[in-house]
């Protein structure tokens, strides 16, 4: 089992991401790296608040989530005089004049709006799912659809926003349904970029759950398409992470495809 | 102000009452109408600036501006803002000057589904929607697109929903002096949908009516039903 799993969870490619221990979304950044690419698989369980590598092994169940957290709320409250400043040279720089009575206050609600958009850096997928995990003898498709998504795109830093469809067939634990949506939420409220959002997702149920398969579909309209650039309005993109048993039986992906649409 | 005036000076104010309406803003109109505060020049000079002051943003965010997928992020998302405020690049009379008709037509024009994208002041968070728009030329006509690019205007730029429907109106008015204008918007706007209450499928709409649009309600309802009807 174990072989197989590996294989599903790398990616063709192997990227060189240099040191990405310590970024937020740093250990999905050049995907994950294949085992004869040098890096040691470790399967000893790492002390809790040991820093994630780079080269994480995806299935090595609770480990990988031990990663500190990046960011608290003292963190965000120590940054806002700084991003409030920025956010004024915003301002001055595309020729408003930041002392009007509709931009006075401006810097700072643009600066909370921003630290919200990105709140998933402050949380941990370990915090949200610790006992919503439990035993129970289901092993049928259980999906949860339309779940709103908004994020962020990192390149331009404009909204995207979406739908999330999660299905996965439990191997004896089940999870609790709002915490599927929290792990989107975790993921999402980042700058990010589709395909890796999805990956995410996908990657954090198997590891929770060790499912016999996860299947996320996202359906997104990205602003910096629709609002600038091409500005195509009604373009919309998806993707999709099929892992386990939804990657190997067509007739499980198919299931969940059709049901995603009803 | 009610279109019964028989003299014909009288009749005359009449038909321009609403334009009291256009005095009292006469002084932000005019900052919005025919001054260009940023000179298209000006923003290749302005983008390091901005590139820095983004720069900060994620570090401040905690994120990590060397990996790869941030590397050119503060040059596009600078440029990016620039794009979507380039509504103070341009005036009204830029894009009017050539495309106002004597057409002998006095019943309603309507331009209706006009996509918008504009950004909340307050937050910098993108909203978006809908406007229709519908004028009763005084044998003035624009070309159609011409009110497409006003809302374009006035939209790409730091806007509250209420002044943006207020400038359309005001600005279509000024350009052609017909016997009424009206502009209906209705937008999603992300400070609320995506932060704050999130509440998802919560729409504003807001309306100017001026003119024999404010004074006749017949007159307004056929707008209405018009414009929204699909």
């Amino acid at each position: 089992m174990e072989p197989s799993k590996q294989i599903q969870y790398t990616s063709n490619e192997v990227k060189d991401t240099g040191d990405s221990s310590s970024v937020p979304n740093g250990h999905f950044d050049g995907l994950v790296k294949r085992p004869a690419g040098g890096t040691v698989r470790t399967q000893t369980p790492q002390p809790p608040g040991a820093e994630c590598s780079s080269h994480r092994p995806a299935n090595a169940g609770m480990e990988s989530w031990r990663e500190e957290r990046t960011r608290s709320v003292e963190d965000n409250e120590m940054s806002l005089p700084s991003l409030a400043a920025a956010y004024t040279t915003i301002l001055r720089g595309l020729g408003e004049d930041p002392q009007r009575q509709g931009l006075l206050k401006t810097p700072w609600r643009a600066a909370t709006a921003m630290q919200f958009f990105t709140k998933g850096y402050q949380e941990k997928i370990i915090d949200v799912l610790n006992d919503a995990i439990f035993d129970e003898d289901h092993d049928e498709m259980v999906i949860v659809k339309d779940i709103d998504m908004f994020s962020m795109c990192e390149h331009h830093l404009v909204p995207i926003f979406g739908r999330v469809h999660i299905g996965y067939l439990p191997n004896k634990r089940v999870l609790g349904l709002s915490k599927l949506a929290r792990i989107v939420e975790i993921y999402s409220r980042r700058l990010q970029v589709q395909e890796r959002l999805t990956k995410q997702i996908a990657v954090a149920i198997t590891e929770a759950l060790q499912p016999t398969g996860v299947g996320v579909v996202i359906e997104a309209t990205h602003m910096c398409m629709v609002m600038r650039g091409v500005q195509k309005m009604n373009s919309k993109t998806v993707t999709s992470t099929m892992l386990g048993v939804f990657r190997e039986d067509p007739k499980t992906r198919d299931e969940f495809l059709t049901l995603i649409r009803s | 102000m009610n279109g019964l005036c028989s003299d014909p000076v009288e009749e005359f104010n009449c038909n321009k009452a609403f334009s009291d309406l256009i005095v009292e803003n006469k002084k932000t109109a005019a900052i919005f109408m025919h001054e260009k505060s940023r000179k298209e020049a000006e923003d290749k000079i302005r983008l390091p600036t901005l590139e820095a002051a983004y720069t900060s943003i994620l570090r401040d965010l905690g994120e990590d501006t060397d990996r790869q997928g941030l590397l050119r992020t503060p040059l596009r998302a600078a440029r990016a803002m620039q794009f979507l405020t380039k509504g103070y690049h341009e005036t009204i009379d830029d894009i009017l000057n050539n495309a106002i008709f004597d057409e002998d037509h006095d019943e309603m024009v309507i331009v209706k589904d006009i996509d918008m994208f504009s950004l909340c002041e307050h937050h910098l968070v993108p909203f978006f929607g809908k406007v229709h728009i519908g004028y009763i030329p005084n044998k003035k006509v624009v070309g159609l697109s011409k009110l497409a690019r006003i809302v374009e205007i006035f939209s790409r730029r730091l806007q509250v929903q209420e002044r943006l429907t207020k400038q359309i109106a005001v600005g279509i008015s000024e350009a052609l002096q017909p016997k009424g204008v009206a502009v209906v918007i209705e937008a999603a706007h992300m400070c609320m949908v995506m932060r704050g209450v999130q509440k998802m499928n919560s729409r504003t709409v807001t309306s100017t009516m001026l003119g024999i649009y404010l004074e006749d309600p017949k007159t307004r309802e056929e707008f209405l039903t018009l414009s929204q009807t699909t």
